[in-house]
């Protein structure tokens, strides 16, 4: 009799996890739409210049490499995802590569987003299969001599990359690893303020202490709290300020590709959210720089 | 005939406006707009302090909208074709606001629009609607800095 509790536990968590997967259960549905914003895929996977459709990709990211043109992820069974199962999609974010297991470039930041939880992928998942599909045929990559060769991104994965899923530091508070959390894996804010080595690989030891070098060859300012260099002056508030409105404490507002980031995805966090950020922005050590 | 009047005076108002300008240097037309955007920013760094809660002048904030719609008023006026970063290079304007006026102007008269409902909801006093007019008043600016304005280090 004792024996019979968890295996009908288990069978009723399977069952339940079924469903969800079957027909996405509503609430996984809303879930995964707010991990989309909290990760920024709209602003990469929209060609937003070119009026085309959310999420069907065609945004041309300029870097040192070449041109990327993000992929079209709606469900669009020619154009899109629509061939794909859920673990083909959390292959693709946990360890980089596509369903055939070859390597994506990082231009892709799954090297943020491998720390991302299973229930946020897969409620992430439940989202992209409700989108309208559209049929917007992906453009292939345009970079220079040697990167446009796929088998490189295998190389740079065996030299910079390993999935990693986020472990919670005990020792700090939930409110610190929810921050962690969203800057570290899902904000990606990382791929764009940490300074990147040669091969585009981030420098670990200078963690968002700016990028000489950033999106568009342009610089990203250094958001540590070091006095000079980076936000040192800047109170969590006002840090959560400036992810909702883009209002810097000086009344001057965020354009570049923050702009983007403030639009598409922290002014549309819930405040609890906003401060997890900042209270983890404000627990870094200070780097000058860059 | 009142109508070709006024449609004529403006285009004189305009040429005027012109010359005036083309005879300004263009490091001074790029200080002065760097002044009012910096009055601009005076006052939305002000109204942020009270909607953040740190100091307590909510009655201030009319004043301080009143003053980002009169400016939004001559925004307008202060990109003249001699102050772009080829006449001088001190400037976080980029060449785009004058290779693509038509987006350049749609990008004002959203701000100008904003500027004057958010002088309206601040009249109203409503601190909620104040903070939630601020973030759509803020996205306007960002509209336009972030495709025309490269911030300066
Ligand atoms: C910084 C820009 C950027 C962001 C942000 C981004 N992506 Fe991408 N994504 C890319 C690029 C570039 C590729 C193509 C990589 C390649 O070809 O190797 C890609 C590829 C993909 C693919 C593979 C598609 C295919 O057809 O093989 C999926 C799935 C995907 N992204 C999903 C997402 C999701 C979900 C998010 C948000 C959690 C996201 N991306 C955020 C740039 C981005
Ligand atoms: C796509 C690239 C990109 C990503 C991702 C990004 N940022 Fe930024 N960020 C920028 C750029 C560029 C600026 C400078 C904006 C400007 O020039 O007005 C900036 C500015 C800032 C500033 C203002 C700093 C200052 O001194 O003016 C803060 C704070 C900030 N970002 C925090 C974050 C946080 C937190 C995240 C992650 C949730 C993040 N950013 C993700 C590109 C990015
Ligand atoms: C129509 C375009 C446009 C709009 C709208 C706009 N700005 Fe600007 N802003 C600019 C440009 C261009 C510059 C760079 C000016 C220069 O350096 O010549 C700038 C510069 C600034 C500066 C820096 C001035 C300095 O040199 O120190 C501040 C502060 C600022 N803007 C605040 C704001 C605020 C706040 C708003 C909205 C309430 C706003 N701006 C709306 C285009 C705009």
């Amino acid at each position: 009799m004792r024996l019979l509790v968890p295996v009908c536990a288990v069978l009723l968590v399977s069952g339940a996890s079924l469903a969800g997967t079957a027909a996405a259960e509503p609430d996984a549905v809303a879930r995964g739409k707010y991990v989309l914003r909290a990760a920024g895929c709209v602003a990469c996977h929209t060609d937003e210049k070119g009026g085309g459709t959310v999420l069907a990709g065609g945004r041309a990211l300029e870097t040192p490499f070449g041109t990327f043109y993000t992929p079209n992820i709606t469900p669009d069974p020619g154009a899109g995802l629509g061939g794909w199962t859920e673990a083909d999609f959390l292959q693709a974010l946990s360890q980089g590569r596509d369903p055939q297991g070859r390597p994506y470039y990082p231009a892709f930041p799954y090297t943020s987003y491998r720390g991302m939880t299973e229930q946020d992928m897969r409620d992430l998942w439940a989202y992209l299969q409700s989108v309208p599909p559209a049929d917007r045929a992906n453009k292939p990559h345009e970079l220079g001599f040697p990167y446009g060769l796929r088998f490189l991104a295998t190389v740079w994965q065996w030299l910079y990359f390993e999935p990693a899923p986020f472990r919670p530091n005990p020792d700090r508070s939930d409110v610190w690893n929810r921050g962690a959390y969203l800057v570290r894996h899902l904000g990606h804010c990382a791929e764009c303020h940490s300074p990147r080595g040669r091969l585009g690989a981030l420098d670990g030891g200078r963690e968002l202490a700016g990028n000489p070098e950033g999106p568009d060859g342009k610089k990203v300012p250094n958001i540590t709290p070091h006095a000079k260099d980076g936000i040192g002056g800047w109170s969590k508030t006002d840090i959560a300020f400036f992810l909702k409105t883009g209002f810097l404490p000086d009344g001057d507002v965020a354009g570049g590709a923050m702009e983007d980031v403030i639009r598409e995805s922290t002014s549309r966090l819930s405040d609890e959210d906003r401060a997890a950020i900042a209270a983890y922005v404000q627990s870094l050590s200070p780097v000058p720089g860059p | 005939m009142r109508r070709v009047l006024c449609a004529l005076s403006a285009g004189l108002a305009l040429g005027l406006a012109g010359q005036a300008l083309a005879a300004d240097s263009p490091e001074n037309l790029v200080k002065y707009r760097q002044s009012v955007m910096k009055a601009i920013g005076g006052h939305t760094g002000a109204i942020a302090a009270v909607v953040k809660g740190e100091v307590s002048y909510g009655a201030h904030v009319a004043n301080h909208a009143r003053g980002i719609r009169d400016m939004s008023l001559i925004v307008p006026d202060i990109f003249p074709a001699n102050s772009g970063p080829m006449d001088y290079a001190d400037t976080g304007a980029l060449p785009k606001i004058w290779e693509e006026p038509a987006k350049f102007k749609l990008a004002v008269s959203a701000f100008q629009s904003a500027a004057a409902k958010f002088a309206d909801i601040a009249e109203g006093g409503d601190s909620q609607a104040i903070a939630d007019g601020l973030g759509a008043l803020g996205k306007t600016c960002g509209g336009c800095h972030k495709p025309f304005r490269q911030k300066k280090e």
